[in-house]
């Protein structure tokens, strides 16, 4: 058997395109992937401002706005219409307009109405656009309330209790920052070695089938059970890698502990593996897993239900998915380790991708029956 | 566009000279090939109409309704009933009772609700008796997209409610009933979302998860084909293959090349504008300016990504490794689009990388076109950004000269039956 092992890690390595796609994969994408979120949050959004009214209490408002973090005032038009421009040409993604006689009518007690507007085509610019500008919006507000209050002899103390009775403490929960990496990376990176795990095992079952060799001279079970041994030694280092540093490198919160992630994590490798081989007989094109892999990794990311919620998700999408080992163990791993479930609550999921590995190994015996039968056939 | 063989080709050359090989013979080689190769046509049929309808399907419900919300009501005041029927007529929102706090955060923790709102404890009479009760709302930022979201609408929802206990309590103290509201709230806001106006997520993700999906399609079909080139026989001509054209790599490499372009540009397009038209006609996204506009842009982005794919294959020159490096080239284009997250954003190398990555730059000519109605000549002045793919044609045509005859001595050398390397491509 270990000899075996050592033939199928010969076999990995020697095969430009599977080492290609294992290490340098698997290093390449650690970086890229996450590349673009690496500022986490969107800060300093550019407003143009629309102010119609230029008064004191406006200029303050403009102030209040620009010192908000989410955004950067750049500048003040006069109309609308030139403020759509500057948006249309994306030197600004929000505008503010403050109506004529604003100071004025709040003065007199009237009600007035500031606009906000934001480029939507952007979603999270539109939220920082939209929080920021409500919360000077409010600022003002309250400001203007209590220069009233105080105005008609309330005491100043009573004057601002009055104005928030109730207090609201929204709070993020798991992903404090609501940080961008922290939210993508742990789904991402699971997808990652699961795609690349495949690959690896579709190329490598692809480019034997049709020669002889040592594949042929050890039973299917022994040559699985090899191969899965051979791949989880070389997972294991890079499972550790992704799930140890690169987590803690990109801010990812952990709540679970090293042995229950490990625990998890292993159901979900020996699935894959063995899915991988089970896949691999169905083809004998080298170039061909690579492929078809590469087309169902986006609706494998979209259909774990990180990015979009599970509830939203069509109900025959999500059954069919539960077939693919990094579904259950990504939506498992972010209960378990981001948002600290405890372990009898992802108990289920965990039987599954042990169901899992019995199914595509049970798969993988046929496959790999099937290739020696035709190959035989082949060479008569 | 014929260019005579490089003269570095030695293997034997008894055929006619390629300027004599009629172009339409070429175009029809494509054609055959692609007719006698199962995955390719996989590619450009229902594998793009598959993908296409799946990932649509996925995010069908476009805007995101009745998230599960936890409330844990330990009030049980007319207050606390009342901010829950508040929660309720929010579509996003959809309350469930917990009785207490624990069975609710075991909830969340298992991803079965989305958010915790806590009434605390002698709350209304806390609110009567003029002290300040917090309510505690908890919601999961571990996925963002529904954190940040419930995050506002429960706020919007409990500070609806709360405007109403306070206007009460204005009434109670003898204001007059029209100066309430503005006591109340003096200055309100307007928050318009521009350009997509109910904040749909179709309109939102679907055309640039699309577009990548389709940078991927052309990508593969453009290597498949050329990656063919390597695996054909130099020596004898297949007796069906049509009548002269040499299967040698560096004989015609170019007429060949732009024959694969003519043959798979339609298909392409065709794939492009169906999706244009199943978003924008068929499912009535708001789309300001004209699908027209955006074909041509579409159809400049094809060819970027191709002199992209021929940049790969003259460099690497093997099935396998062309297809993994393209892979691993194309595959995250998607987060660098900068629809999700805002390219201004993006640390100075993500911006560089995305500039080589075509479905940005077509992206930027999407937004404008179906966002701001950008017309035909703001999309032309647009296309200018893909100047840096113009500059890869002489590299690819230098290297080009050099390199293939490489592969095709070596190959020469190796005869037909060869190392593993190199795998017959031909059916499965």
């Amino acid at each position: 058997m270990w000899q075996l092992i050592m033939t199928e890690l010969k076999a990995i390595i020697s095969d430009k395109a599977i080492a290609v796609t294992l290490f340098g994969g698997v290093l390449f994408y650690s970086v890229l992937y996450p590349l673009p979120y690496l500022h986490q949050v969107p800060t300093e959004q550019q407003l143009i401002v629309v102010d119609l009214d230029h008064s004191s209490l406006s200029r303050q408002l403009i102030r209040h706005a620009d010192a908000s973090a989410k955004i950067q005032v750049i500048g003040q038009v006069g109309s609308i219409a030139e403020a759509k421009r500057y948006i249309q040409t994306r030197k600004a993604h929000g505008l503010l307009v403050i109506p004529e006689g604003f100071r004025r009518d709040l003065l007199l007690g009237k009600g007035v109405t500031l606009s906000y507007g934001g480029d939507a085509s952007y979603f999270l610019i539109y939220s920082a656009v939209a929080e920021g500008l409500v919360s000077a919006g409010m600022d003002a507000g309250k400001q203007v309330q209590l220069i009233g209050m105080l105005a008609q002899g309330q005491n100043p103390k009573q004057a601002q209790q009055s104005l928030n009775s109730i207090h609201l403490n929204s709070v993020p929960a798991f992903n404090p920052s609501l940080g961008y990496t922290p939210y993508v990376v742990p789904g991402l990176f699971l997808l990652i070695l699961h795609q690349t795990l495949l690959i690896g095992t579709g190329i490598l079952g692809a480019g034997q089938w049709r020669q002889r060799g040592y594949w042929q001279q050890v039973s299917p079970v022994q040559l699985i059970g090899g191969r899965i041994l051979a791949f989880m030694l070389i997972y294991m280092f890079f499972t550790s890698f992704y799930v140890g540093y690169c987590y803690h490198w990109y801010n990812v919160s952990i709540q679970a502990s090293l042995g229950l992630v490990a625990l998890w994590l292993l159901p979900f490798l020996l699935a894959t593996a063995a899915a991988g081989i089970a896949m691999s007989s169905l083809f004998t094109r080298r170039d061909l897993p690579t492929q078809v892999l590469l087309l169902i990794s986006m609706p494998i990311l979209f259909v774990s239900g990180f990015v979009w919620p599970l509830a939203l998700i069509p109900e025959p999408l999500v059954l069919g998915s539960q077939f693919i080992p990094a579904v259950p163990a990504i939506m498992g791993m972010l209960e378990l380790n981001q948002m600290g479930a405890s372990w009898a609550s992802v108990m289920p999921k965990w039987l599954q991708l042990w169901g899992l590995f019995a199914v595509f190994f049970g798969l993988a015996i046929l496959g790999v029956k099937r290739r020696v039968r035709l190959l035989k056939a082949q060479v008569g | 566009m014929t260019e005579r063989t490089p003269d570095a080709n030695t293997v034997d050359n008894s055929k006619q000279s390629p300027s004599r090989i009629s172009f339409i013979a070429l175009v029809r080689r494509e054609l055959r090939a692609l007719w006698h190769d199962p995955w390719q046509l996989a590619l450009v049929s229902y594998i793009p109409l598959l993908g296409i309808f799946c990932l649509w399907w996925l995010f069908s419900a476009g805007l995101p309704r009745q998230l599960p919300v936890a409330i844990v009501d330990q009030d049980h005041s007319q207050l606390s009933r009342m901010l829950t029927r508040q929660l309720k007529a929010n579509p996003v929102t959809e309350p469930q009772n917990f009785t207490d706090l624990t069975a609710a955060v075991t909830a969340m923790k298992q991803a079965k609700v989305y958010a915790i709102v806590v009434f605390p404890y002698d709350m209304k009479k806390d609110l009567l008796t003029g002290h300040k009760p917090t309510i505690d709302v908890r919601y999961n930022s571990q996925f963002l997209l529904v954190g940040k979201l419930l995050s506002s609408q429960i706020q919007l929802s409990l500070g609806e409610g709360l405007l109403h206990v306070a206007g009460l309590k204005q009434l109670a103290s003898g204001t007059p009933k029209s100066q309430v509201a503005v006591n109340l709230s003096p200055v309100k806001s307007q928050t318009t979302a521009l350009f997509n106006r109910n904040n749909n997520y179709i309109g939102f993700l679907v055309p640039p998860v699309l577009v990548a999906l389709w940078q991927l399609l052309s990508m593969l079909v453009m290597a498949n084909s050329l990656n063919r080139e390597l695996h054909l026989n130099p020596m004898n001509i297949d007796s069906d293959t049509y009548h002269d054209v040499s299967n040698v790599l560096t004989v015609a490499f170019w007429p060949k090349v732009l024959a694969k372009m003519v043959l798979f540009t339609p298909i392409l397009m065709l794939q492009g504008g169906f999706i244009l038209v199943w978003l924008y006609l068929y499912l009535g996204l708001p789309v300001a300016g004209s699908l027209a506009s955006l074909l041509l842009a579409q159809s400049v982005m094809l060819l970027a990504v191709w002199s992209l794919v021929l940049l790969v294959f003259v460099v690497m020159r093997d099935s396998a490794r062309v297809i993994s490096f393209c892979t691993a080239l194309f595959a995250p284009a998607f987060a660098f689009m900068g629809i999700t997250f805002p390219t201004h954003e993006m640390p100075q190398l993500a911006q560089w990388w995305r500039l080589i990555m075509p479905s940005s730059h077509y992206i930027e000519s999407h937004v404008s076109v179906v966002s701001y109605g950008a017309a035909l000549p703001s999309v032309v002045s647009q296309l200018c950004s893909y100047w840096g793919f113009l500059c890869l044609l002489p590299v690819i045509y230098f290297l080009s000269r050099k390199l293939l005859p490489i592969t095709v001595n070596a190959t020469s050398a190796v005869t037909a039956y060869d190392s593993d390397a190199t795998q017959p491509a031909k059916g499965q």
